[in-house]
């Protein structure tokens, strides 16, 4: 995609309410978000011909948020997908742009994540063994919480690595640190200390309810156009420099080869497409379902050498002020959980400088990644510049 | 061998086209690996061709029931996240790497350890619980049990 560089731009970003209860339903969320989304670009709901949208059978279709945005769209699409499907989606939207089948596209995440389908719960276990690949192997064993099959990873990872239970607090009171600065956050007001950290009981180890994102009722919108028609927008493009959409583990299954994982693969074809290296990015939304990724994939793209990624962490680099301030708005532990979407929001809104002349505002920021973590198998990842 | 003492309430392994050869030497108390012809390199879980090579040259070899291991990676539950887990609290989850075959590693709960004596390298070996009348599940205990 080394074609596509600084040709194609994110003009548009916007959320719903967050909440533990919604009591609406997704498709109000996702009509909330696109209001927003479309009014921070300045266009008319009509300028958008394409609406995407990744799910897990628990949201609304495109098809059903272009009709009550009064639009005729001519493309409507709807994935299967978490992690990584935002960086997919809008390489499809640049696709079919740069094939001159559409001009805008809106890409939304709606979803009551708390209120009503629960990611990985509720499910039953012979439809899992099933659903998942080689889930036989799993399930029988009580594995069916994505806490535990990360957890395998992370645990050989850690005893290779010297990362301890320590560090993966670090992680999570940087983003806990950043939620309290954004008053939308929904652990704003809940600051953490690692004394409470490593005093809170493990789920599941390594993993304790800190190392996990949160689960919200939420919907995010993104809008993507080409260069030329961003100049008719009233926000700031924001341009992509690079994606690497989507890659794969070699293997297809998790279980057996848990020392390599999608994001080790993305990094590479990244940074060749964006034409930059780890030491010019200013500024990072990193997927965090759990702390221990961020761990992972600090080493994958390159911010911490194997073995140094610990010191790196412990050192504050993830802070406002650090080399690295990653999910300044709190990421997905502390801010919202939207499987990314909400992470990409704020990477743009930092390229915007729009919390200028406040504590939120990485200083003079120019390039920032966002990356996607379907699963060790499975991720993509985006440069963006101003 | 352990005998469960009670109906079992936890998932029992679903049979299908491509793991029936492993489940059915599990019943017998056995170890059978989906190895390939063609680039001898072994599918574990089992499918429909080699998941290295592609090729539909597969067959099932049989390791026997004399089955060492060592500790890989483990994580320890404190919560069930499916049905029959809650009254066996914490579990524990690991992969145990094969001693006769280090490519493979094969997922099970650790049985009769304690949490504090668990770690990664520590030798294990396998066993079969029957769950049922005619399903036995694979499992592992430390091997100085
Ligand atoms: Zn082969």
């Amino acid at each position: 995609m080394g074609i596509i560089k600084d040709r194609y731009a994110i003009v548009g970003v916007g959320e719903s309410e967050r909440s533990r209860k919604s009591g609406t339903t997704p498709l109000h969320l996702a009509l909330d978000a696109a209001k927003a989304a479309i009014k921070d670009a300045g266009l008319k709901a009509t300028d958008i011909d394409g609406f995407m949208n990744y799910n897990e059978g628990d949201s609304c279709t495109s098809h059903q948020l272009a009709t009550y945005l009064g639009v005729r769209p001519k493309y409507v699409k709807d994935i299967q997908g978490g992690g990584a499907s935002t960086e997919m989606l809008i390489a499809d939207a640049v696709a079919l742009i740069e094939a001159g089948q559409l001009n805008t596209v809106l890409i939304y995440r709606s979803m009551n994540g708390s209120s009503g389908t629960r990611v990985g719960r509720g499910y039953d276990p012979d439809m899992l063994q099933g659903a998942l690949a080689g889930g036989s192997f799993v399930i029988p064993y009580g594995s069916a919480s994505p806490s535990q099959w990360f957890g395998m990873y992370a645990t050989r990872h850690m005893h290779e690595t010297g990362i301890t239970k320590e560090h993966l607090g670090h992680v999570c009171l940087s983003f806990y640190e950043h939620a309290q600065r954004n008053p939308k956050a929904f652990l704003h007001g809940k600051p953490l200390t690692m004394e409470n950290y490593l005093a809170t009981p493990d789920i599941s180890s390594p993993f304790n309810i800190h190392d996990s994102c949160l689960e919200l009722d939420e919907g995010n919108a993104i809008i993507v156009t080409s260069a030329e028609k961003a100049q008719d927008c009233t926000s700031k493009p924001v341009y992509i420099m690079g994606m690497s959409a989507r890659q794969c583990h070699p293997h297809a299954h998790y279980w057996n080869d848990i020392d390599q994982v999608a994001s080790d693969y993305v990094a590479e074809e990244l940074y060749e497409n964006a034409g930059v290296t780890p030491d010019d990015i200013d500024v990072a939304s990193i997927y965090d379902c759990f702390s221990w990724v961020v761990m992972r994939q600090l080493e994958a793209y390159g911010f911490a050498k194997r073995g140094e990624v610990g010191d790196f962490v412990a050192e504050g680099n993830l802070k406002m002020g650090g080399k690295l301030p990653t999910n300044t708005a709190g990421g997905m532990l502390s801010e919202g959980y939207t499987h990314g979407m909400n992470n990409a929001i704020e990477i743009v809104r930092q390229l915007r400088h729009d919390y200028e002349g406040t504590d939120r505002q990485v200083e003079d920021c120019k390039i920032g990644i966002c990356t996607g973590w379907a699963g060790p198998d499975i991720a993509g990842a985006m440069i963006l510049r101003n | 061998m352990t005998q469960a003492t009670t109906a079992y309430q936890k998932p029992i392994p679903l049979k299908d086209l491509d793991n029936a050869p492993y489940w059915d030497a599990a019943d017998q108390h056995q170890l059978a690996l989906q190895k390939c012809d063609d680039c001898q390199a072994y599918s574990q879980p089992p499918g429909p061709t080699c998941a290295k090579c592609g090729s539909a040259n597969v067959r099932f070899e049989q390791l026997g029931d004399d089955i060492t291991a060592t500790v890989y990676s483990y994580v320890v539950s404190y919560r069930p996240f499916l049905p029959g887990f809650q009254d066996e609290l914490p579990t524990i989850i690991a992969l145990g790497q094969l001693d006769q075959v280090p490519e493979v590693k094969i997922m099970g709960n650790i049985l009769k350890c304690e949490e504090k004596d668990l770690q990664i390298g520590m030798p294990i070996r396998m066993t079969w619980v029957d769950i049922t009348e005619d399903r036995a599940l694979p499992q592992w205990i430390p091997a100085t049990n």
